[in-house]
């Protein structure tokens, strides 16, 4: 399943400002609040980079920050842990395939 | 333990590593060497693996040369690809008394052979765009300076000399050096007793440690110096480059990290191999400045290690003329992994021959010291 | 509108043995509907049974190229990426080339436009990732596109099994084969090419259902029993990203239903056929049959029957008595028949009034083997089916199958010479050489079609006829072919020598510890097996802990794999220094406010 649970016995998940970011150049649902990696997994992308070495698919892990798993290019700036980054207007998101590019 | 040897290395860092590979390779047996900690726990392990040929002597000049040779051939002769890459050095001159040294100095190492030559800033600009040269005079460029991985290249000279029957024992303390009649009789470890007539020194910054347990004097002492790693990014930068001025060197690794560091304004002593936040303040502002595509890149790891400093920044390796036999190879002030291959092969053969062959090392005896000190001044 | 005496419609095997015959005699055109002729043999990547007539050892695309070739030779018309798309009154054939539609009359008729694949319907049979075999062979094999990556194949006919092994050829993982039958379908020796690479074969098994969301992410099979009603509480579930349906063909008759042709529902001939007699003639006295439009069978029975009909179409238009020739196709058409393997067609044909005539297939006893030191052949291929690639390939008699070729070969061990051209000839792979003494290694020649090509010296593993590890082998030396079927000698344990039948790269999936460097346990290890059980000296060869997460999510496993492998308990061990920043920080972060 993906999306954001609406309803919910217990909880209740009241989003804040819905923002508009971009993945790869496409739109993106994402609320105030989130990280990229939430908003990015809601809309069922779970592929956040492919590995320098092996190229392989990787994504969350830990989800807080300590493992560098979920680093991604963030508004041209590269390895950031995109579960530690909360989403802003208009912010562009792409995956690394390599290392990080700085040139 | 090997209950005779007929050389105990004491040091197990590059230099010493070099020096009994070299020893085994021309036909010693019974190689020892004796390492306090891990292999390339020491010094070795903790510099920036630069590898250059620009230095203001033409002694050392040849003898960097020499090194680099070896460097060529080194995953051949050692049997470990090392990362070695032949990226260049860019030293940059800010002041006009910087200028005349380059200009000097390029005369000078042109004239021994070395593919050396001077760049105007806009050449710089051109070569390196990323590069703010504001402010540069001048740069002098080497393109067969380079670096290479000094943590692989220890290991791999430790296992070359297992597999060439040599001992390499890590983890392991010297505690005495025995002499009898001036002649040396075996090394005290807290391991075991090794009995010897031939010692070499290279125990880097610990050097004087070791020479005062037989009452030979070694001027030298550890000065700390910080070095930071950031995380990996594409490839972007090949040469090593060293701002004196701005007192920094910075260098991309194979694995692309980029990794720098700077002399320390009151650099703690060699024994404190601690961090301070103040490192990574300075450096930021300074690599921000002249590198502005760094700005975001992330710090991962600082660490340091010490510059077994000697009285005129130049290595010190001799033969104690009063104790048999005991040669000394340190001091070498933070250009001990460039030039370690080379120093190998001309003290193995001091230890064979009584004398170097292949590369003069003579300017670098312990007696200048009282002819008189002529400093170099291009390290940081 | 032009005017043929025969006009043939498809363009596989059957019409072009036809159109070969033809071409020189009556004026001829044949039409295919694809872009070149050859029809289901421009994808066969596998070499083909049969006898040297027949083209046996050659490549299904080889012989296609062959047969264009001659008939290109010939005063044949050919119309290619040409649609038949009716049989009109008057002996009208309508067809659509470039989207514009033209006819053609015919004295005489051959339609010889093959079959399709039967389907199977099971739960989301219609997700994207459900192909038929001939699909999966137009993209693997016509435009080199891997169809998937891992493979589910239902049905273990001959089409089902070379699949499988198709697909291994290109690095696919094949996870299964299910068969409903309790007994394989195909060739014993198309099946033991599939199995020695690990494919497991699931007899009296079906498909229930395809898994996925977009697209086929896995399948449920499960048992059945003999009535092929599933056996409750026997479901698997299998991995798979493509399923592959392979249960069999059935004729395409509606051009011959509009030439008038009578129909019959024959199961033995593949379903829908239209009547014919022995010389490929329809009810229909102007129209033949020929390939698998009159019987499901193979590409040489195809042929025979494509040459069956064209020549007595030439005896009907020229009135040339070619009775010789066609008795001589009709005896080796039941001499390929007299096989077991043929007994469904036989009584098939039967029901329409042809009678095959019975021809005995001898019966034989092998030859014992010998260990006298010599490089020799080991034959194994011990089933009825008709095919003498071994025998034709043998330039010193040791191999003999005889005139009837489903004989299974007999080998003569002393008249080998150990030239293994046997071995590369042979169509299932059947075929090893081995070279026994007193010494207590022993060398085995293997047939092998894969990539990368083994280099000598490099060390494999042996695997048995299942799939399974036997034992550890060492290259001698590998044989290039230019047909692609090289032979790689290698030296192995005496005793394994009756047990390995492939051999596999060493290939072990070792799990990641270090994320940020990307290095498995098998690599940790291997350093460790070197003898640098340090875990600072292990740490800086390998780069485990130094990447950006500092070592939090992989010190401690790194640190149990060097206690495990070394025996020292975690407390004795080292374990590093921390050193700051223990997560990662920008430069710009420590710029002073005015700075920024």
């Amino acid at each position: 399943m993906e999306g954001r649970i609406l309803d919910h016995p217990i909880l209740n998940f009241t989003r804040k400002k819905r923002v508009k970011i971009f993945f790869e150049g496409n739109e993106i649902e994402a609320y105030e609040g989130e990280t990229v990696a939430v908003a990015l997994h809601a809309a069922g992308i779970k592929v956040l980079r492919y590995t320098p070495i092996n190229g392989r698919p990787a994504g969350l892990f830990c989800a807080v920050g300590k493992c560098s798993s979920c680093l991604m290019e963030i508004d041209g700036m590269p390895n950031v842990r995109s579960c530690m980054t909360k989403v802003k207007a208009g912010m562009q998101i792409r995956r690394q395939h390599e290392k990080g590019e700085l040139v | 333990m090997m209950k005779h040897a007929s050389v105990v290395v004491i040091g197990g860092g590059i230099v010493g590593s070099a020096i009994a590979f070299n020893l085994l390779r021309m036909g010693t047996k019974n190689v020892c060497v004796i390492e306090k900690s891990y292999v390339s726990s020491g010094s070795t392990g903790r510099c920036a693996g630069g590898i250059r040929q620009q230095w203001s002597s033409p002694m050392n000049v040849k003898l960097a040369m020499r090194s680099v040779k070896l460097f060529e051939e080194f995953e051949k002769d050692v049997g470990m690809d090392i990362e070695y890459y032949q990226g260049g050095y860019l030293l940059l001159a800010y002041t006009d008394s910087e200028v005349d040294d380059f200009e000097k100095n390029v005369r000078m190492q042109k004239s021994q052979g070395l593919d050396v030559e001077i760049l105007t800033p806009n050449q710089i600009k051109e070569k390196f765009p990323f590069i703010n040269v504001e402010g540069i005079k001048l740069g002098s460029w080497c393109q067969s300076d380079g670096h290479a991985n000094p943590q692989l290249a220890n290991i791999a000279y430790a296992i070359a000399i297992r597999k060439m029957g040599g001992e390499f024992l890590a983890h392991t303390t010297v505690t005495g050096i025995d002499v009898q009649n001036g002649q040396i009789t075996g090394v005290q470890t807290d391991n075991g007793y090794i009995n010897t007539e031939i010692v070499v020194d290279a125990a880097g910054f610990e050097s004087p440690k070791i020479g005062s347990m037989i009452g030979v004097d070694i001027p030298v002492h550890g000065e700390r110096h910080q070095i930071l790693v950031t995380e990996a990014v594409n490839h972007f930068l090949d040469p090593l480059v060293i701002n004196f001025n701005h007192n920094y060197y910075v260098r991309q690794t194979h694995h692309g990290s980029l990794m720098m560091g700077q002399g320390d304004a009151n650099p703690a002593s060699g024994e404190d191999l601690g961090n301070t936040i103040e490192f990574l303040e300075e450096m930021s502002e300074k690599m921000i400045k002249d590198f502005p595509l760094l700005k975001n890149i992330h710090i991962i790891r600082q660490w340091s290690g010490a510059y077994d400093m000697s009285p005129d920044a130049q290595p010190i390796i001799d033969e104690s003329k009063d104790i048999s036999r005991f040669i000394y190879a340190t001091g070498f002030s933070g250009h001990g992994f460039m030039l370690a291959p080379a120093v190998g092969e001309s003290v193995a053969e001091m230890i064979i021959h009584g004398r170097t062959i292949t590369t003069d090392v003579s300017n670098l005896k312990m007696d200048r010291f009282t002819i008189g000190i002529e400093r170099e001044h291009n390290v940081v | 509108m032009k005017e043929y005496d025969a006009v043939v419609i498809g363009g596989g095997p059957a019409g072009m043995a036809a159109a070969e015959v033809l071409g020189d005699q009556v004026k001829t055109l044949i039409l295919d509907e694809n872009d070149m002729l050859g029809g289901q043999l421009v994808k066969q990547t596998h070499k083909f049974f049969g006898d040297h007539a027949h083209y046996a050892s050659t490549r299904g695309f080889e012989i296609a190229n062959k047969f264009i070739d001659k008939i290109e030779k010939k005063p044949v018309d050919i119309l290619t990426s040409s649609t038949v798309i009716g049989i009109y009154p008057q002996n009208t054939v309508a067809y659509v080339k470039d989207g514009h539609e033209d006819q053609v009359k015919y004295k005489k008729l051959i339609i010889a436009t093959g079959a399709m694949e039967r389907q199977l319907p099971f739960i989301n049979s219609d997700l994207p990732g459900v192909y038929g075999a001939g699909a999966v062979q137009t993209l693997m094999n016509q435009y080199g596109i891997f169809p998937g990556k891992r493979f589910l194949i239902i049905g273990s006919g001959n089409i089902g099994l070379i699949l499988a092994y198709q697909l291994a050829q290109t690095g696919v993982e094949v996870r299964a084969i299910v068969e409903a039958l309790d007994k394989i379908g195909g060739y014993e020796v198309h099946a033991n090419k599939a199995k020695r690479l690990g494919i497991p074969i699931f007899l009296k098994h079906t498909i229930i259902k395809a898994i996925g969301d977009e697209s086929v992410q896995g399948a449920v099979i499960a048992e059945v029993d003999d009535k092929f009603n599933v056996i409750a509480g026997t479901e698997k579930e299998i991995v798979a990203d493509t399923i592959c349906i392979s249960v069999g063909l059935m004729p395409i008759t509606e051009l011959a239903e509009q030439a008038k042709c009578k129909i019959v529902y024959i199961p033995e001939l593949g379903g829908y056929v239209p009547v014919h007699d022995e010389r490929m003639r329809t009810t229909n006295p102007d129209v033949f049959v020929a390939g698998d439009l009159s019987s499901i069978e193979e590409a040489t029975t195809a042929m025979i029957e494509g040459k069956l009909a064209a020549m007595q179409i030439v005896e009907d238009v020229k009135k040339t008595d070619l009775e010789k020739e066609i008795s001589n196709e009709i005896k080796t058409l039941a001499i390929f028949r007299s096989g077991p393997k043929s007994l469904k067609i036989r009584s098939g044909l039967e029901k329409m009034g042809i009678v095959t005539p019975q021809i005995e297939v001898p019966k034989f006893s092998p030859l014992p083997n010998s260990e006298n030191g010599k490089l020799h052949a080991i034959i194994e291929c011990t089933e009825e089916i008709p095919c003498n690639s071994c025998e034709l390939a043998c330039k010193f008699d040791a191999i003999k199958v005889g005139e009837n070729i489903n004989t299974p070969p007999v080998f003569d061990p002393l008249k080998c010479t150990g030239c293994a051209v046997c071995v590369t000839a042979c169509p299932g792979l059947a075929i090893f050489m081995e070279k026994l003494d007193e010494s207590p290694n022993a060398t085995l020649g293997i047939p092998y079609e894969f990539l990368p090509l083994p280099k000598s010296n490099e060390k494999m593993w042996g695997m048995d006829r299942d799939g399974n590890y036997v034992c550890d082998l060492t290259v001698k030396r590998v044989v290039k072919n230019s047909n692609k079927t090289h032979i790689v000698y290698v030296e192995l344990p005496k005793e394994f020598v009756d047990v390995v039948r492939h051999v596999t790269y060493p290939q072990k999936e070792s799990p990641f510890v270090c994320r940020c460097e990307e290095i498995t346990v098998d690599q940790i290890e291997k350093v460790i097996d070197s003898g640098i059980t340090d875990f600072e000296e292990i740490k800086r060869i390998t780069r485990v802990t130094m990447g950006p997460c500092g070592g939090k999510n992989c010190k401690m496993i790194t640190l149990g794999i060097i206690s495990r492998k070394t025996g020292i308990p975690i407390f004795k061990l080292s374990h590093g220094t921390s050193r700051p920043p223990v997560k990662p920080v920008e430069f710009s972060a420590f710029l002073r406010g005015d700075k920024k």
